[in-house]
C-alpha cells in the first residue's frame, strides 16, 4: 500500500521544468529520492507540499488529493529542509510551543521525550545548535505530532560523517513499526545505502527510475555497483577543456 | 486563526512594531503633525514583515496544516490589530492635548475627529498598496513600503497644508459637522481598501512560489 502517489506533476520555469513526474513512496518505508544538484529534488517535493503552484498533476496522501485536504495532508506529515533554519534567534522552547498550537495531535510527552532522546536543550536559540542538531530537532517536532510521513529534503548535506550516520540509524528506526513512511532527497547516495528500501531516480526533471533498490542496481548494473557510481555514470557530462578560458 | 495570531506575536512581530503602536503620546507635542503618527504604527509594520522574511516565515508557515490563503489573512489581520490598537491608545492624548494646547495645534490639524478621518485614510492607503505589492512575491517588504509611503508622504503634506496654508477652518477646532464626516468617510475608506486588499492578496499570494 503506498501512502504518497504522485502523478502526472508538471512544473515550468524558464530554464527548467519538472516533467510528468510520476512515483510511490510505499507505507512504512524509506524512499529514497536521489538525483544529482539542479535535477528538480526540492522542486518535485515543494510541489508536492503545494509550496509552489503546480501546472499540472495530483498528489494523492492514503488515497486522497490533497488539493482537496491541504490541511488534513499537512497534520499528517513532517517537513525536514536540510540547511534552512526558521526563527534563528528564536529558543527551542518557543518555537515548539507555537507550533503545538496547530496541531490536534501534539503530544507534549512526546515531545519532552525526543528532546531528551536527541540530547537537545529546549533553552538553547535555534542559531546555537549544529547543523546536525537542527535537523534533530525538526524530526522531534514532525514526531511529536505523530506525522505518519517524513519528507526530508537533503536532511544530511552539510553534516559530517558521524552525524549522518546517526540520522540513517534513526530513520531506519522511525519506520521499523511500519506505520511511518519516510521520502528522503539527497545526492550523497552513501546515506540511502544504509537504510532505503525504494528508490527514485529523477534527471533534468524527469523520472529516470521507481522502484525497490535492489531492482535499481540490476537495472543500471552496467553503469557500476554502487548508487554513486551509477548516478555518476548516468549523470556525468563531459566538460569540454576548450571553452576553459 | 487563533494559532495564527499567536504565531504573529511569538515569533514574527518586532519590539518596535508594539512600541510605535503607542506613538499615541505625541498628540502632547505643539505644533506638530499628528498624522505622522499613524505613519510611525506603520513604520513598525513594515519592520515586522522584514523580520518576517529574515526569518523565513512563509516558508515555515507553508508547512504547518494552514491553507496557504491563511498566511496572508493572518498578516493583515494581525495589522487591522495594530491600527486599531495604535487609534484607541491615541484618544486619551489627543483629548488631553486639547486641554494643553488651548490655542490648537499651529503645526497641522488639531486633535480632534479630522485627525482621525486622516488617520484612517492614511491606513486604508498602506493597506491597498503595502499588501497587493509585498503579496505579490512574498519578499520584497521595502518596495511594497517605498510605494505605500507615496500617498502617506501626501497625506501628512495635507495634513499641514490644509488648516494653515489652504485656511480650511472646519478641519480644525472643536466637534463640527464636516469634522464627523471626514472620519465617517476615512472610516469606510478605510474597511474598503482593507477588504479589497485582502481579496486581492489572497489570490496574489497563490501564485507565489516559494
Amino acid at each position: 500500500m503506498n501512502i504518497l502517489e504522485i502523478k502526472g506533476l508538471c512544473k515550468n520555469y524558464n530554464s527548467f521544468c519538472l516533467s510528468n513526474v510520476s512515483f510511490s513512496v510505499p507505507k512504512g518505508e524509506i524512499t529514497g529520492f536521489i538525483g544529482r544538484n539542479g535535477a528538480g529534488k526540492t522542486t518535485t517535493l515543494k510541489a508536492i507540499l503545494g509550496v509552489i503552484h503546480n501546472d499540472g498533476g495530483t498528489v494523492l496522501f492514503n488515497g486522497a488529493d490533497t488539493k482537496e485536504c491541504e490541511t488534513e495532508f499537512k497534520e499528517n506529515i513532517g517537513v525536514v529542509l536540510g540547511g534552512i533554519d526558521f526563527y534563528r534567534k528564536k529558543k527551542l522552547k518557543t518555537v515548539a510551543k507555537v507550533t503545538s498550537k496547530f496541531y490536534s495531535s501534539w503530544d507534549n510527552g512526546k515531545y519532552k521525550y525526543y528532546l531528551d532522546f536527541f540530547g537537545l536543550d529546549e533553552n538553547k536559540r535555534v542559531d546555537e545548535l549544529s547543523a546536525g542538531m537542527r535537523v534533530k530537532f525538526m524530526i522531534a517536532l514532525a514526531l511529536s505530532h505523530n506525522a505518519k510521513l517524513l519528507i526530508l529534503d537533503e536532511p544530511t548535506s552539510g553534516l559530517d560523517p558521524v552525524s549522518r550516520d546517526e540520522l540513517t540509524e534513526l530513520f531506519s528506526a522511525i519506520v521499523k513499526d511500519k506505520e511511518r513512511s519516510i521520502l528522503f532527497s539527497t545526492h550523497i547516495t552513501s546515506d540511502l545505502e544504509k537504510c532505503a528500501r525504494n528508490i527514485v531516480f529523477i534527471k533534468d526533471g524527469k523520472i529516470l527510475f521507481d522502484g525497490t533498490k535492489e531492482d535499481f542496481m540490476n537495472d543500471f548494473k552496467d553503469k557500476g555497483e554502487t548508487l554513486e557510481n551509477i548516478i555518476v555514470a548516468v549523470e556525468r557530462r563531459k566538460i569540454d577543456e576548450s571553452a576553459i578560458i | 486563526m487563533k494559532a495564527l495570531l499567536y504565531k504573529q506575536i511569538r515569533l514574527v512581530a518586532h519590539p518596535m512594531t508594539f512600541v510605535f503602536a503607542f506613538f499615541g503620546v505625541m498628540f502632547l507635542i505643539p505644533g506638530y503633525f499628528y498624522s505622522v503618527i499613524f505613519f510611525y504604527s506603520t513604520l513598525g509594520l513594515f519592520f515586522m514583515f522584514l523580520n518576517a522574511r529574515e526569518q523565513r516565515d512563509n516558508d515555515f508557515s507553508s508547512l504547518l496544516p494552514i491553507k496557504k490563503a491563511d498566511i496572508v489573512s493572518s498578516g493583515i489581520v494581525f495589522c487591522i490589530i495594530i491600527e486599531l490598537l495604535t487609534v484607541l491608545f491615541s484618544i486619551p492624548f489627543a483629548l488631553l492635548s486639547n486641554m494643553i494646547n488651548k490655542n490648537g495645534n499651529v503645526g497641522g490639524i488639531d486633535a480632534n475627529l479630522s485627525i482621525y478621518g486622516v488617520a484612517f485614510i492614511l491606513y486604508g492607503f498602506f493597506n491597498l498598496i503595502f499588501f497587493t505589492s509585498y503579496y505579490k512575491n512574498g519578499y520584497k517588504v521595502g518596495t511594497a513600503f517605498l510605494k505605500a509611503n507615496i500617498p502617506i508622504f501626501f497625506i501628512v503634506a495635507l495634513d499641514f497644508m490644509l488648516p494653515t496654508v489652504l485656511g480650511v477652518k472646519w478641519l480644525d477646532g472643536e466637534y463640527n459637522f464636516y469634522q464627523l464626516v471626514l472620519l465617517t468617510a476615512g472610516f469606510v475608506f478605510f474597511v474598503f481598501a482593507t477588504f479589497l486588499s485582502l481579496i486581492k492578496s489572497k489570490k496574489l499570494f497563490l501564485r507565489v512560489d516559494l
